[in-house]
Order: C-alpha cells, then structure tokens, then sequence
C-alpha cells in the first residue's frame, strides 16, 4: 500500500498523537471525511510475521508495550510519600506500536449500561470523591457501540442477557466456541439463579473483513495476534485510513509537546524520530489519543507561560481522577482437565452483579468471567497455594494447571483528585523526558465491591463443583493496563478536561479523545467504550473541520 | 486429546479448510511463519556457561530454586537450568536489577554465614536444613526475586536459557502449538450450546 506522506512543514488538517483504540478510529474517521491526516506513534509498526509466543518478551522486556527501562515510571501511594522507580515492571502499562494497546490487549468488549452515564444522580454525591454523570447518555453511545461491532468486529450474541442495554443490531459474528472453563461458569452460575452469557470479543469467531478466524492458540492476553484474527488498529482502521490516500502514520515519532501561538491555538506537535532528531508537525488541529497516562503526560509536558499548569488545565484536572478498576479473582481446581490455556480468554461472562447496590453497604458493581490467566509464566508467577508459595506446595499446584481456571471479577474505581498521573520531579526516560509519577490507593469501596465480587466468584467456582477454591486476597492496587479518567469529559470547564466532543475547554483546536475520556470506570472491559468515543469524536471533528471550527 | 497438536504442513491445511473459497489479504504467511517459530522455541538457548554470577553465588541460587521449585517425579528448577537463566538474565536483559540482586545475594550469604558459621554456604547444606533455613527469610525482597525469575526461568521460551528441553511446559502439561480445535478440555466436550433462558424455554 502506498499511503500519503506529508512533510513536516505541510499543515495537516489533523496531527493525532497515538494510533490505539482511539487514535486509530479518529484517523481513519478523518480520513475518509476528506481531511489530511498525520499520525504519530512513539513506538515501531511490527509486522504480524514479527510477533511471538514470547511471555518473557512481552510481558517483561517490553516487547509490544512500555518497559521499564526506555520509558520508567514511579509510584507511590499518596502525595506524602516519595515516589519510587518501579525498576522490573512499570506500573502503568500499555501497548507501544502502532495499533497501540490493540496489539496486546484481551479483546473483550463489553458495552457500558445505561447506568453507568447517569449514576451520580440516580445514586447521589459521594463525598470525598469526583463521582459524576457524564455529559452524553448511552443513547448518545449507542450507535457507536454497534459501528465499533461492525467496523472493528466483535463476536457476541445479542439478547443473550437479561442486563444488556438496548442494541439497535445484532453482533456481526457469533461467539467463539466455548472453552471449559466457560461450561463450568455457566453451570455454576446457573445453579446459583444467575445469568451466564456468551462473552462479546472483538476476535473473528469467522473470516470477517479480510481477517481469518481465530485458530485458538492461546495467546491474546499481553500478546499481539500474529493471524490478525484479534482485531487491532493496526489490522482494521489503521490500513482503511492509508487506503484514502489523505493519511501518513509515522511511527518511532515520540511527540514531547504540543506547541500554541499567541491567541493560545495549537499550532502542531514537537517530536523525536528513530533518531532523536526533533521534527514539527505543523496542522490546523491535533488530536492527542496517547491514553490515559501519555494523554495527560503530554498536556503537562506542554506548559507554557500562558499555560503553566499544562496545556487544557484551567480546571487542575488534567492527570487526575486515575482510575484503574479492580481485578479480584478466585481460582478453582476441577478433576478432570481443562486445557484453559487454549483458545481466547474468555467465554463466558455474568453481569448480575453489575449495578451498585445500595443493601451492599457500599458504591460499587462489576461483572464476573471464566479464564485461566496470562501466559504460563505468569499464571505460575500468581498462582494461589494453600499454604507457602514456594516448594512441594507450589511444585503440586503448578501440575494442577491443566484442571485450573479462576473466575475474575472486574469492578468499578472512583474518580479520586489523589490519584493520579504527574511529572517526577527526578526521574528522566531514555530521551531525557520526565517520567510518569503514578499516585494510587484504591478507595474503600472499590475494595469492598472487590471483596464482595470475589466471594461471588468463589461461589461460582464452588457450584460448578470445584475440589478446591482459592480466594486472592484483596489488596490496594499498584499497577494497570486500564488507564481511565485523567482528563475527563463534561459540560463545565471548571469540573472537566474536554466538552461533550472531546475538544478541550481551553485551547480550541486541541481535542482529547481515549481512556482519559471516561467520567466514570466502568466494570472494566474499557477499549469498547473508546472506541465508541472515538467513532463518535471523529464524526464531529468531520463537521467541526468542514463548517471552519477547528 | 481431541486437540491437535499441527506440524507447519497440516496447519496451513486446517487453515485453508477453515477458510476456503474466501479471498484473504492476509493472515496465510503470518500463519507460515507463526508455525516456523516453534522451531526457534524448540532450541535450547545458551552454552550453559554461568558469566555474571560467581561460581558460588551461582551454586547458592541453584540451591534456592531447587527448593523453591524441588525435582520430585518431574523435573524442578535444576533440571531446567533456572539458574543458566537467572544469570543471562542479570547479565542482559534484565540487567537493571542486577545491581541490587548482587547486594541482595550477598546479604543473604552474609545473613547465612552469621546464623551456619560452621557449614561452607548454603549450596552445602542437606536439603531439610536447607528448607528450614528458607522458611525463615521467604518474605525477604531477595527471596521473592529469586522465586519470580525462577518461574521465569522455568516457563520461558528455552531460548532465554532456562526451560531446558521444555522442562517447564512438561511439568505443567503446556503444549505450544499454534492450532488447536474444541474441545479443549473435559468439560466443553458435547457441550449442547448456549440456551438463552433455560427456565423460560422449558
């Protein structure tokens, strides 16, 4: 393919700043709306031939994704203690290419309810907390939700459950064959008087658009798919956008600032190729889809004296509200063996638990799946024992792998102004930038619905008739891969980072659009709803740019 | 086993069954290639020749994996070669931590010295005492390091020197193959289909 290429010094219409579930979606938008797009991306265009069953690589050495080395960050978990540099794993974590944390993502994708755009009022305040309604509804979404199916491709079987919110079409594919673990869910969760489902992925159950079916191998969590079956930008909306002729992607482009003139309009982003050679990329608007760690980094890394506290900051807000969304989990040993290290993750998934429940003494809902966990490595490296995690204990566990899965549940963070993303004050990366400091401490309710989701998973486990259940204990949280909150979406520019389409409140040609979006968590599951965002953003920035309003 | 484990040959056949008549732009040559990795996987990495540790941490890290993953019917971490990996992977490629795991090893072998002034070092001592010793520091920031690079070690690609002859994957009855087909396991044998609402379709 021979895609468009622009000079640095052409003015683009469009500079997006990442090609991920957002960044990807948004170009290929622009693009086929008739606008010149560049696309940057800090990290390298991989071709499917390069990827690996590597788990060292990729979940340890930075493969496909942020290391800690090229790109340290440091973590604390309040503002009064020094932050230290997490030297073996970086805290936040996320894919480092083009197609983003598409690449290494698990693919599930799971629509937001309704509720989840409304309920700071049908719930009330929270104190202490940034708990809010967002500024569209999910009727607002929901036509993007089913373009995000369509488009991207999600496999899924519509009317399935009894909580899904309305859908105006079916799932273009049905659901991946069922693993054991997802039988097992459903008869335990069944026996209970709940309401198993058919997991929604975004991975080919069947030939869709040009990519193959999924031939089960195992390896979509932390990896990228080396057939294209999982989709990601970097095999769906990335190539449709270079297809217009109207789009460059640039990879190795590691953009440190966003520069503004004198009427504080954007006028282009500052970047780094392979090299380290600084580049300007001039355009009539950017678009920053970095994520939600990047997204807000690159906004503080921007301060100017017309700006100091950072690019869109007027509200203090950008970097803060980090919001990880908890993982608890039970792991359960049946008698006879399951296999789960084949095929996707998940199959089947529960959402009785999904709505916060006042009775419960506390905010929180989430949803529950079957899975096995991560590469061998890492399921061995997390694997639960009953008594020392070392010697004939772990020996015994680690041969019980093939009868193992764990049911995990994935619940909702509060939006806290102490966690979040700034700039260490001491810490560079490899390109002398300042590192990302991460603040986190999961709020108690966070990890009181985590407590009360994973007895439920536990229950599950032991319904479908588990010999042995082992419970995770619920600790505070020092590391994700869901990066959501740090520059919200809303209506007032005191309270939030960007307006209702995602142009920031105070520059504005400048608009924002990833997991730094989201007003609240969601019950994890994120990249769906981003997507949906960005198909969304990108409609209006079309007509914002034909109408002369970037 | 109704999965099928596919040499590079009969997984481009189950792919082209699986496709047929469709016209793919791509997917044929990443499957190709896909399955000539395992062919990489398959070789063990390294001469086995310890260069970052001296002969005697190595001998005492050896020992402390060995305990951490013990060789009982099935091979544990020695037979793995966890520390070849251990040692490659403080000497590259994951050499940000080898500064303090050094400090961290000689704490442990002064510690040691300190509470067993008669016996040569750890490597010597008889296995239960060994364990016994271990229990007392499990929860130290060295003892966990050395249990995360020996599961490491021990499931990696054998590439990075440890999971000798697929040692680790043996242990844990993990096959990588690149195809596999349902069923993959007891429990999704014959399994009927997804019923929407059991109760109301009775």
């Amino acid at each position: 393919m021979n895609a468009q290429t622009f000079k640095d010094s052409d003015t683009v219409d469009f500079v997006i700043v990442g090609s991920g579930a957002a960044g990807g979606v948004i170009a290929r938008e622009l693009a086929q709306g008739g606008l010149t797009v560049v696309v940057l991306e800090q990290g390298p265009r991989f071709s499917l031939r390069s990827f690996r069953h590597d788990e060292l690589k990729d979940w340890y050495l930075g493969g496909i994704t942020n290391d800690a080395v090229k790109n340290p960050q440091t973590f604390r978990s309040d503002a009064t203690k020094k932050a230290e540099l997490q030297k073996f794993k970086p805290p936040l974590w996320y894919g480092r290419g083009v197609g983003g944390s598409t690449l290494h993502y698990t693919a599930n994708y799971w629509r937001l309810h309704e509720i989840d755009f409304i309920e700071r009022s049908v719930l009330g305040a929270i104190p202490g907390t940034g708990f809010a309604d967002w500024p569209i509804t999910y009727a607002d979404l929901e036509p993007y939700y089913t373009k995000v199916e369509w488009e991207v491709g999600v496999s899924g079987l519509a009317e399935a459950s009894p909580f899904d919110p309305p859908r105006s079409k079916p799932y273009p594919m049905p659901p991946l064959p069922v693993k054991s673990s997802g039988v097992l869910l459903e008869r335990g969760a069944r026996k209970l008087g709940l309401h198993p489902i058919p997991a929604p992925l975004a991975i080919n159950s069947q030939q869709y658009r040009g990519r193959p079916a999924c031939v089960h191998c195992g390896f979509c969590h932390g990896f990228a798919c080396e057939i294209g079956s999982k989709a990601s930008s970097l095999t769906t909306v990335i190539p449709e956008a270079e297809a217009t002729g109207r789009c460059e992607v640039r990879p190795e482009s590691y953009v440190f600032r966003i520069a503004t003139d004198d009427q504080g309009r954007a006028t282009g982003v500052a970047y780094f190729d392979r090299d380290r050679r600084e580049h300007f990329q001039r355009a009539r608007a950017v678009v920053v889809s970095a994520n939600g760690a990047e997204t807000p980094r690159l906004l503080l890394m921007s301060a100017s004296p017309r700006f100091p506290n950072g690019l869109a900051n007027s509200s203090g807000l950008v970097g803060k509200y980090l919001m990880f969304n908890y993982g608890g989990r039970a792991d359960g040993v049946f008698e006879h063996e399951l296999n789960e290290y084949k095929s996707v993750q998940v199959t089947r998934i529960v959402h009785d638990f999904y709505d916060s429940d006042p009775k419960r003494g506390h905010y929180g809902g989430g949803g529950l799946d079957a899975r096995f966990g991560p590469g061998a490595a890492t399921w061995a490296i997390r694997a639960l024992t009953d008594g020392p995690s070392w010697g004939s204990t772990l020996k015994a566990r680690l041969k019980e792998f093939p009868r193992s899965m764990q049911v995990s549940s994935h619940s909702t963070s509060l939006a806290l102004e102490s966690n979040n993303i700034t700039l260490d004050p001491d810490v560079k990366d490899a390109w002398g930038l300042p590192a990302i400091r991460v603040t986190y401490k999961d709020h108690p309710d966070d990890l009181a619905t985590a407590r009360f989701l994973q007895e439920r998973c536990a229950e599950i486990l032991e319904a479908a008739g588990a010999q042995r259940v082992m419970q995770a204990p619920v600790a505070e949280q020092t590391s994700s891969a869901h990066l959501l909150g740090t520059c919200r979406m809303g209506n007032d520019a005191a309270t939030s980072v960007i307006d209702r389409y995602h142009r920031s409140h105070d520059v504005p040609n400048l608009f924002l659009c990833d997991g730094s979006s989201l007003v609240t968590s969601g019950r994890g599951q994120p990249t769906m709803t981003i997507q949906a965002l960005a198909f969304r953003a990108g409609e209006h920035m079309v007509r914002f740019a034909k109408r002369g309003e970037i | 086993m109704d999965t099928l484990t596919l040499s590079r040959r009969s997984l481009l056949h189950a792919i082209a069954a699986a496709m047929a008549g469709a016209a793919v732009p791509f997917g044929w040559a990443e499957m190709a290639e896909a399955a000539s990795h395992l062919h990489e996987a398959a070789q063990a990495g390294g001469n086995g020749k310890i260069s970052f540790l001296s002969a005697a941490e190595a001998a005492d890290v050896e020992a402390i994996t060995a305990q951490i993953i013990p060789t009982d019917d099935s091979p544990g971490a020695r037979e793995a070669g966890v520390v070849n990996f251990i040692d490659r992977a403080l000497a590259t490629f994951l050499s940000q931590l080898a500064a303090d795991y050094r400090a961290q090893l000689a704490a442990f072998q002064a510690a040691f010295r300190e509470r067993h002034p008669s016996v040569a070092s750890f490597a010597s001592l008889d296995s239960r005492r060994q364990i016994e010793y271990l229990k007392e520091v499990d929860r130290t920031p060295f003892f966990a390091t050395t249990r995360l690079l020996a599961l490491l070690g021990m499931f990696s690609l054998p590439t990075y020197g440890g999971n000798r002859d697929g040692a680790g994957w043996k242990l844990i009855g993990f096959e990588d193959a690149h195809v596999f087909r349902p069923p993959f396991g007891y429990y999704d044998r014959g399994y009927p289909g997804f019923v929407i609402d059991p109760v109301k379709s009775k």
